[in-house]
């Protein structure tokens, strides 16, 4: 990486003590460094949006000829009249397209790529039937525990009965899944903070100061 | 035309797209992925629009010297800096070597990163200020979470060597399910909105 | 006031302090715990080692800064084994600020460790915006979604992707991701039509989402945050980053279990007192 020594290395390592400034209490340095990284960021944003895409594949194309290319460039300029309250409605033609063609997508994406090989995954070791002679004890126990886990957690989400009787016993069940689970979510959190906390303390230790090799 | 016009479109569009994806002929195909490329050449512009948007709020706090507006001109500055940067060059603006790149890993970086690193000291105070066994589900989320960083962890495995199978057992298996779930009903949520919007039911986002 | 109540209302910034602690103090004081290869991270490991010489894997760029300690390991990791087995890369990049970590990922392991010819071996196309959508018109035809690549050499004078042109031409699919658009849309969108093999390196926040994709077959593979990065390292066999970072997590985790069970313990203490 482009972190090697010089005043870049000290302006990155100031900028990180100023963020960790706020850690004390919020001052001025913590806000400081909040603003260059939005205006940093959004500036980022934009060249690479313009040199990775809108240039070569909006504009080029356009150069050569490609005048279909016409029709999203001017879909592409409609947004900018939510600039304006007289022409913001003009807005709803570039976002109806963008709704109607990812929604549609959507659709699709949610029963082929999502529901159906799910629903697969949670019954098919079943359909193979003698379940402990195809896989060892701990998955059969596993994929039984599976099934039960993911019908008593949808039961939990149904809310078109009241939860009494079998009804009350599966979702009560379905919650000690959905605890397992933000347990699971929360030691894995966990891991993330500190991952990330690590990474910038070897950075000050390291890259900055020198003291670890 | 304000309305009409606007519904006809993410109907057209969003039941071409549905009923087309069965359809692999080229023709039909080529002018899905021709849309698809319009799609992406039009939230091309949302972002440059976010980026007008964020110097006229600025730029307006700057004019009328709202609560900490010589913020914003730190903020615009950056921005002007960056878009500077990364044009004046033309293309080679931010190849590896260039004062680009060098704000992006010495600035940038630091200042991303380092802001989502203050999260373990909040994380940490939280665990202990807020993270409390009051009834039998909290203990067995609490129970969960203690398993879990022991078996993700080496010394986890130095204290009992069960700990990592019996962690990939449970996230196998009872969060697999559990997560599972969550997912299966937000797709059914998912569908339906998109059939309602589609449908022209759902109207809000024209507001 | 009483014990009881200094600890319950213990300043912050104390607490603050020993989180940091407990990350340093190994830095200076490694313990080297053995790391445990767990099943999804070495069925990736088999897979890319299974695969034919000039075999084509996708690296897909999906994290930003705030990712990086997590998933620049495991690229890195994933790089070398790819290289060191004679496979060709391709690299892009779902979110923007991830883009200049791909390219030094490629400057550090392609060209610096194994001398690998750009275009010829490996290519980076950068970023590309428009998430799920994109992905959909990538499997059809590489080619118009990457008309240039990161540096704006158009694609198709590189020679490297005269055979390359749609997701039948692509061996492997890693997305490294810590977000949307990332795995979620490689899964649904492109996984879900065009098929292939797909495996999915996360940070530790998205990674327990992801077994239920394991367990129905629609990823080969799954490395979860710096604990799955140093796995793949072990694998590989050279230590980097995560696996340094691995004791500072030992300790950090024992630090934070002990605050939540000092918690639980005030918690039971001051309820049997009421």
């Amino acid at each position: 990486m482009l972190m090697t020594s010089g005043p870049w290395v000290w302006i990155a390592g100031l900028l990180t003590l100023a963020i960790y400034s706020f850690l004390y209490k919020d001052n001025p340095f913590y806000k400081v460094a909040e603003y260059i990284f939005v205006g940093l960021s959004a500036g980022y944003w934009a060249v690479f949006l313009w040199w990775n895409y809108a240039y070569p594949n909006l504009f080029v194309p356009l150069g050569e000829g490609n005048y279909w290319n016409i029709i999203p460039i001017v879909l592409g300029f409609m947004m900018f009249t939510q600039l304006s309250k007289r022409t913001s409605w003009l807005v709803r033609f570039p976002l109806t397209f963008v709704l109607g063609v990812s929604l549609g997508l959507q659709v699709i994406a949610a029963v082929e790529g999502d529901m159906v090989p799910q629903l697969q995954g949670t019954f098919s070791p079943f359909a193979k039937g003698a379940l402990f002679n195809t896989y060892n004890f701990w998955t059969s126990i596993g994929l039984i525990v599976l099934l039960v886990g993911v019908l008593s957690t949808l039961t939990y989400f149904f809310f078109s009965r009241e939860h009494k009787g079998v009804l009350g016993v599966t979702s009560k069940i379905g919650v000690y899944f959905l605890m397992v689970a933000f347990g699971a979510s929360f030691g894995y959190t966990i891991m993330a903070r500190i991952s990330l906390l690590f990474g910038r303390l070897h950075f000050l230790l390291s890259d900055w100061m020198h003291i670890l090799r | 035309m304000r309305l009409q016009v606007p519904l006809a479109i993410i109907l057209i569009m969003g039941l071409f797209t549905i009923v087309t994806s069965f359809i692999p002929a080229r023709p039909i195909a080529d002018l899905n992925q021709t849309f698809r490329n319009w799609y992406i050449g039009i939230i091309t512009f949302f972002i440059f629009l976010g980026t007008i948007n964020l110097v006229r709020v600025n730029g307006e706090k700057i004019k009328t010297k709202a609560s900490d507006w010589q913020y914003s001109i730190i903020l615009i500055t950056a921005l002007a800096v960056m878009l500077i940067a990364g044009f004046y060059k033309g293309r080679a603006s931010t190849d590896e070597e260039s004062v680009f790149m060098y704000l992006y890993f010495n600035v940038q970086f630091p200042l991303e990163a380092t802001m989502y690193s203050l999260l373990a000291f909040f994380v940490t105070s939280a665990s202990f200020r807020a993270f409390r066994a009051r009834n039998k589900e909290a203990l067995c989320l609490l129970l969960a979470a203690v398993v879990i960083m022991l078996g993700r962890v080496p010394v986890g495995t130095a204290i009992w060597k069960g700990f990592p199978e019996v962690t990939e057992w449970i996230m196998s298996y009872p969060n697999a399910a559990a997560k599972r779930g969550i997912r299966l009903g937000i797709d059914l949520g998912l569908i339906s909105m998109a059939l309602r919007m589609i449908l022209g039911i759902e109207r809000s986002y024209m507001q | 006031m009483s014990i009881l109540e200094r600890i319950s209302n213990l300043d912050r910034r104390i607490i603050f302090l020993t989180v940091a602690i407990a990350v340093i103090v190994p830095l200076f004081l490694p313990l080297r715990l053995p790391i445990e290869v767990t099943p999804p991270v070495q069925q990736l490991y088999d897979v890319i080692d299974s695969m034919p010489a000039r075999s084509v894997v996708l690296i897909s760029i999906d994290y930003d800064p705030s990712g990086a300690p997590e998933l620049q390991p495991a690229t890195l990791s994933i790089m070398r084994h790819c290289f060191a087995k004679d496979l060709r890369v391709l690299v892009l990049g779902l979110w923007a600020p991830g883009v200049p970590l791909g390219v030094s990922a490629l400057e550090e392991v392609a060209v610096g460790e194994f001398g690998k010819e750009y275009g010829v071996d490996f290519v980076n196309f950068g970023y590309k915006p428009g998430g799920a959508v994109t992905l959909v018109n990538l499997g059809r035809d590489v080619h118009d979604v990457c008309r240039q690549d990161h540096n704006g050499t158009p694609v198709d004078s590189l020679s490297m992707m005269d055979d390359v042109r749609a997701a039948n031409d692509i061996g492997l699919v890693i997305s490294m991701s810590m977000g949307i658009p990332g795995s979620d849309q490689w899964i649904w969108y492109y996984h879900a039509r065009y098929r292939g093999n797909l495996a999915t390196a996360q940070t530790a926040i998205g990674a327990p989402k992801y077994y239920q994709y394991l367990q129905s077959g629609q990823l080969v593979g799954l490395i979860g945050g710096m604990k799955g990065a140093a796995e793949y390292e072990r694998l590989v066999g050279r230590r980097g980053l995560a696996t340094v970072g691995m004791d500072s997590q030992s300790i950090s985790h024992l630090l934070i279990i002990g605050f939540v069970l000092l918690g639980n313990i005030i918690y039971w203490l001051e309820k049997r007192k009421k």
